[in-house]
């Protein structure tokens, strides 16, 4: 029996001015099913109340930590404290808290089977993607912005005292104010680059473990590079370099060379991360015992 | 995706001391004595300021530093361990003053200088302020940064 042209049932045809649903669609379920995790809620919780509980610890006690920059000034002045914070968590907590959502987006579908599930739905193995990278994209710019704000408010909640500079130099609360946000948004650039990493390691490894676990040892290990004395190019190619550019915004004449190296670092492996991704995503068999 | 994981850490770990012997860390004396010489400069200011002293000008002070990575005969460049010695004037060109800081230059061009001597200058971690109420010594422990790109 075949159907007339006109006689389709109603729940084929098109609904009237409802498009087929794109990249934009997987992206708002994302953050959708983002915004009920646990894990993500908990990071939340904490990126707000952290910054305070740290500036309510410091006045509990008198010592400093010395052997940071801003270290021997957190008693001294309010904009010291977000940046020892700075200096210390963006570089081993941060790439590993961007992590926890990226490293994990696409390899939950493997650990749930569900590549099948959400594949046979009317959108292409491009706009899933797409959709879910920028999700994951959006949660570390988030995480990066909501520290920017609560760092620097718990940081003019403990004082607004002229700070010392790296150049030696008294730096005034309204130029102070400027810098902190300055170097706390020169840290998200890293931060995305390490997300499409972590990306990577979920899609190639399949494994939420690896794209998690992964990021966080190659962060550790990046440390340890760090301290070797490698030539300059070598150094400021190094995905973990860029996260200690702010320096030189509070020298005296300050300098941006770290900064724009730090730029092109980012934008190269993330372009590479997400390649790389999107070339093993698009081959891959679904469906098929591996 | 362990094994591929671990081969890239190995990888990682083999190069990385065959790189370091191809090109300059950026890291040499010329730009730490530059930074350390101003750094300091605005310091003494703070310092003076901090124990109720009139506030000398920067220019006055010529301050001026010679930085040395072990000894004179070997190379002198990278992170680690240096030794500065600023030389300025505080009462007048015919009156230098040397203060000895041991610098720890990190690869990123930032730097902590440990003052050594003279004691009066950088050897207290707190200095008494006109009323009497302890600061921080600002001499006693420089922090900074330079450019090493």
């Amino acid at each position: 029996m075949t159907l007339a042209a006109q006689r389709w049932p109603a729940f084929a045809e098109p609904i009237a001015g409802r498009k087929r649903p794109g990249a934009r669609t997987v992206y708002r379920m994302e953050l959708a099913k983002m915004r009920r995790l646990i894990r993500v809620r908990v990071i939340a919780v904490l990126a707000i109340i952290g910054p305070f509980l740290a500036v309510a610890a410091l006045h509990l006690q008198s010592a400093t930590p010395g052997d940071t920059a801003f270290g021997q000034w957190v008693h001294v002045s309010g904009f010291a404290i977000p940046m020892v914070v700075l200096g210390f968590a963006a570089q081993w907590i941060a790439p590993g808290l961007a992590a926890v959502v990226a490293g994990d987006i696409f390899s939950a579908e493997d650990h749930f089977g569900t590549w099948k599930t959400v594949l046979t739905r009317s959108c292409s193995r491009g706009q899933l993607f797409t959709g879910k990278f920028l999700a994951a994209l959006t949660f570390g710019l988030a995480l990066g912005l909501l520290l920017t704000v609560t760092d620097l408010l718990a940081g003019l909640l403990a004082g607004t005292q002229p700070v010392v500079g790296l150049g030696g130099q008294l730096v005034p609360a309204g130029h102070a104010t400027l810098l902190v946000v300055l170097s706390y948004l020169s840290d998200l650039p890293p931060l995305l680059g390490f997300t499409a990493l972590a990306v990577l390691l979920s899609v190639v490894s399949r494994s939420s473990v690896v794209g998690i676990g992964g990021v966080v040892a190659i962060t550790f290990l990046l440390q340890v590079v760090t301290l070797l004395s490698l030539p300059a190019w070598a150094q400021l190619a190094l995905l973990s370099t860029p996260f200690q550019a702010w320096h030189g915004f509070w020298a005296q004449p300050a300098f941006y060379g770290e900064f724009s190296w730090g730029l092109v670092t980012c934008a190269g492996w993330f372009a590479a991360c997400a390649a790389g991704s999107w070339l093993v995503f698009r081959r891959r068999t679904i469906g098929v015992a591996p | 995706m362990r094994r591929s994981l671990a081969a890239v850490l190995g990888a990682a770990a083999v190069l990385a001391p065959i790189l370091s012997g191809c090109g300059s860390t950026g890291i040499t004396a010329a730009p730490l004595q530059s930074s350390i010489s101003s750094t300091f400069a605005n310091l003494y200011v703070l310092q003076q300021a901090d124990q109720g002293n009139p506030r000398p000008s920067l220019r006055s002070l010529h301050s001026h530093t010679g930085c040395l990575k072990g000894t004179p005969a070997m190379p002198q460049g990278g992170s680690g361990n240096w030794l500065c010695y600023i030389t300025y004037y505080p009462s007048g060109p015919a009156y230098p003053v040397i203060a000895k800081y041991k610098v720890d230059v990190q690869t990123d061009g930032c730097y902590a200088a440990d003052g050594d001597g003279p004691a009066s200058v950088n050897g207290s971690p707190t200095i008494t302020g006109p009323h009497y109420q302890q600061v921080i010594n600002p001499l006693a422990l420089i922090d900074g940064c330079f450019d090493f790109t």
